[in-house]
């Protein structure tokens, strides 16, 4: 029973495993801590496994739980880095893939995300994700009124930092 | 804004550098052991209660109990026993409860709040029980002055005055409890700095 409700599982993590990476691309800014806090999310998402009925989708249920691991259990280890060495390491832009005004502005919007704080990165990763305001306010446990002023605000804040 | 929107499109198109884990590493990782902070409260909460309870405890072994029983008084100290460990229980099940609310798979608000309940039925245990132990101290040392004449003999000995050893009381009490708070403010700080602000953070209406 238990080798099964394993194998099911991380079958499941396995094919979805972007998700995971991807909180953890948004919260850490080095590979270690990627790895970091990717085994707890891993860990998380096992310990809550057993309960997982299949209501919503496996992903959907996913991004719940990596998102909570990484702002609420998650305990930063000192290694991480200071933003500003994280720079083109984890995100780089190939030259040819964008002209050179492009490539510099995502360079700065990506530098901008890391510098908001840890529920402004979860509603933009929500964001980029493609989840609606319902979905994002589910997550978060708050209003959808106020998961849009919120990410108003952050817009806001990301066009303050872009251009100061 | 354009700007996020240029910003989806070159996050969806970088799926393909993400790291790829095998089926046997994420396996090896199930097998690991946690270290979130959920963890560490449990522990740090566990052994605030068995410290805390434990005083009663030490102050039963060392005889003053029997001190009371010469006093007379039993039936205060029957009260205040039962009384103590009423307070433990209740705090212990309201903490058990709380403990068992914590869900990765609520929403992060929930999530959130209840990480921070189970960390404050802790703190007012501990603060609930400093209150006791003050409070029964006082009454002994209340009953001991005005209706024993344990005191007076001492104190004809000592030729201290009454004010002198009340007074004293309680700046060391005053003293104890401020350290107290300050440990506190530093250990729960370091606990809960981080899910707290971000608590605020999510709770906050922007106008």
């Amino acid at each position: 029973m238990k080798k099964e409700l394993e194998h099911s599982f991380v079958t499941n993590l396995e094919q979805n495993q972007n998700i995971v990476h991807k909180v953890c691309r948004i919260y850490t800014n080095d590979p270690e801590s990627h790895n970091d806090l990717f085994q707890e999310i891993t860990i998380q998402l096992w310990k809550a496994y057993p309960k997982f009925r299949g209501e919503s989708k496996f992903s959907t249920w996913m991004y719940r739980v990596s998102l909570n691991t990484a702002i609420t259990l998650y305990r930063k280890s000192k290694r991480s880095i200071k933003t500003s060495d994280f720079d083109a390491m984890d995100f780089k832009i190939t030259a040819e893939e964008y002209d050179d005004g492009v490539e510099q502005q995502l360079k700065l919007m990506y530098a901008a995300v890391k510098q908001l704080n840890d529920i402004e990165k979860a509603l933009v990763f929500l964001y980029l994700e493609d989840k609606s305001y319902k979905e994002i306010a589910e997550t978060m446990g708050i209003s959808e009124v106020n998961a849009r002023v919120k990410m108003n605000r952050v817009k806001t804040k990301l066009k303050k930092i872009l251009n100061p | 804004m354009d700007e996020l929107e240029l910003l989806k499109k070159d996050w969806k198109s970088r799926d393909s550098e993400l790291p790829k884990l095998s089926y046997n590493e994420i396996y090896k990782m199930i097998l690991k052991k946690s270290s979130s902070i959920v963890k560490w409260i449990f522990l740090i909460s566990v052994i605030e209660f068995v410290l805390w309870s434990s005083i009663d405890i030490m102050v039963r072994l060392s005889g003053e109990y029997d001190d009371l029983e010469i006093l007379g008084l039993e039936n205060f100290s029957v009260i205040s026993t039962i009384l103590s460990y009423g307070i433990l229980i209740y705090f212990i099940v309201r903490f058990y409860i709380n403990y068992k609310n914590i869900k990765t798979t609520d929403s992060a608000s929930v999530l959130m709040k209840n990480i921070l309940n189970t960390r404050k039925t802790v703190k007012q245990y501990v603060w609930v029980n400093i209150s006791f132990l003050s409070l029964t101290t006082l009454v002994v040392i209340m009953y001991m002055t005005f209706y024993t004449d344990t005191y007076e003999a001492q104190s004809a000995d000592q030729n201290i005055p009454l004010y002198v050893v009340i007074i004293t009381s309680v700046l060391v009490l005053a003293v104890f409890i401020g350290l107290l708070a300050l440990l506190y403010r530093v250990v729960y700080g370091i606990l809960t700095r981080r899910l707290k602000k971000n608590y605020q953070e999510l709770q906050k209406l922007e106008v």
